[in-house]
């Protein structure tokens, strides 16, 4: 059911994200085609300068806009989907409440990632057209990923192969557990029969403050972690880093689990819909 | 064995009761009136049953099963809400009927869509009230579905769509099923009825044959509702 309900999900959010990022690309036209005049004093027509300055201004924050659409799209499908009107259809599938939110968490993903591509190939492809160089030229000079490696392992830095993995991993984590943050808030305020909204705000910090007090507790232990760095040496500051991504991951996953514990316990046992 | 059985079943919302320790069964092939004046417990009941509410007390049980996604696999529920995603056509609901319900028969929707004139192509947001409430209906009513929770499915609609969906409950659900059907308007749905139940402040007041009333009191189930429920 988990494939029906992503279907179902990425149905609902492409309507929405695939328009954002066809404007996007659109955008990033329009905006290199504007750089291109300014830089290159085109015309003096106050009109059309002041357009260009404005397509400019309107493709960064149009970069902007995109990711943000992706947080708000995430936070504004579990609710409207899962606790206004439509958790009446949603919550009497045949499906469970774990199908339910694993299918926002993925697609919310998906979209942060695609999105977060496209962005960081615009900036890359805007460079490349504003500094005039040939893309051909550059992948040629480009290093491959094995020459990076190696470079790295002259510099001391071996095994940062596992460092990328838990670079990763880390941001993987994490962004469930803050996609999870959102959805526990929501779920548990909507929980009661009046101010669901602002219950929710309520328990948003409530829950940040727990974590953050958690964090810190756990922090403490830093210590015999050896998260700290002898002297400068290449070797060390790699090993510090992974224990450090270590530490931090393992963080995360008892935070993500225990949000995710939170949603769905309430979903099941505190649904409430108006 | 009863399609659905309510075990000294009781909710809460803080102080106040919704249901107090209610018990009933419903048996297949039965079209069974929940009848109770507004704030009575019949939405409540009904949430229960589908496992959008969970029980400060007691138990539920549909085929013998605890509400969960098994039980959801075999009820079809009519909701009082408008509760299908408004950027959907009638077509991708269908799509989505299909892809989530082995019962649902795709085919017997169409026909009713045809009858009614309904476009599959209209999206949900440019449909007026009465033909959401139709579609809602008709994709209910086209699921080969054990058993029905209909709430409130004929509040707020004009006389002629009203007997429009009184007729395709009856001539559209599987005979081997159960029906219930909440509502506070009696004498429309009377005809339709082989049992009611009563219900105020979320207490069960009685649950009886429909002939059994016309028999025993001499009046109709709607009547009989008046002289009990009298304020």
């Amino acid at each position: 059911m988990l494939s029906k309900l992503l279907k179902q999900e990425f149905r609902a959010t492409g309507r929405i994200m695939l328009p954002v990022l066809a404007a996007l690309l659109l955008l990033s036209v329009l905006g290199n085609f504007s750089i291109r005049m300014m830089d290159q004093n085109v015309t003096n027509n106050a009109v059309l300068r002041f357009l260009f300055v404005f397509l400019i201004i309107v493709f960064v924050l149009g970069m902007f806009a995109a990711v943000l659409m992706t947080l708000l799209l995430m936070i504004t499908r579990f609710y409207r989907n899962l606790l206004k009107d439509e958790g009446y259809l949603m919550h009497t599938l045949p499906v469970s409440v774990h199908g339910l939110v694993w299918s926002k968490l993925i697609v919310s993903l998906v979209w942060f990632v695609v999105t977060g591509l496209v962005v960081t190939a615009i900036l890359f492809l805007t460079g490349l057209i504003q500094s005039g160089t040939n893309l051909g030229e550059l992948m040629m000079e480009f290093p491959s990923w094995a020459e990076i490696r190696e470079a790295m392992a002259e510099a001391g830095f071996r095994g940062s192969d596992i460092t990328v993995f838990l670079l990763e991993l880390l941001a993987l984590v994490g962004f469930f557990a803050t996609c999870l943050h959102f959805y526990a808030a929501m779920a548990m305020g909507h929980m009661f029969n009046k101010d669901k909204i602002l219950l929710s705000i309520v328990f948003f910090v409530v829950i940040s403050f727990a974590l953050s007090m958690m964090t810190s507790l756990l922090a403490f232990r830093i210590d015999s972690l050896e998260l700290y760095v002898a002297e400068f040496d290449s070797a060390q500051v790699l090993g510090f880093m992974n224990r450090l991504l270590r530490f931090s991951l393992i963080v995360e996953l008892i935070q993500g689990a225990l949000l995710y514990f939170a949603t769905t316990l309430s979903l099941r046992r505190g649904l409430n819909l108006a | 064995m009863p399609i659905l059985e309510c075990r000294e079943l009781s909710k809460r919302f803080g102080k106040t009761a919704a249901l107090d320790n209610v018990s009933l069964k419903l048996e297949p092939g039965r079209v069974i009136g929940l009848l109770g004046p507004n704030g009575s417990g019949k939405t409540t009941l009904i949430k229960l049953c589908n496992g959008l509410l969970t029980p400060s007390e007691g138990e539920i049980l549909i085929d013998g099963e605890a509400p969960g996604p098994k039980t959801k696999a075999i009820v079809s529920y009519l909701s009082d809400k408008e509760y299908l995603p408004d950027w959907m056509s009638t077509r991708q609901l269908m799509d989505f009927f299909e892809d989530f319900y082995q019962d649902f028969d795709r085919q017997r929707a169409e026909e009713m869509l045809l009858r009614l004139g309904l476009d599959e192509k209209q999206k949900v947001k440019t449909m007026s009230k009465g033909t959401r409430e139709k579609v809602q209906l008709i994709l209910v009513m086209s699921r080969r579905a054990k058993l029905y929770l209909l709430d409130e499915p004929i509040g707020g609609v004009d006389p002629a769509t009203r007997d429009y969906i009184l007729d395709t409950i009856i001539r559209n659900y599987n005979p081997e099923a159960a029906v219930l059907i909440s509502t506070h308007l009696i004498a429309d749905v009377e005809q339709v009825l082989d049992e009611v139940i009563f219900i105020q402040n979320g207490q069960i007041l009685l649950q009886s044959d429909v002939d059994s009333i016309r028999e025993e009191k001499g009046m109709s189930v709607d009547q009989y509702f008046r002289e009990v429920f009298k304020c």
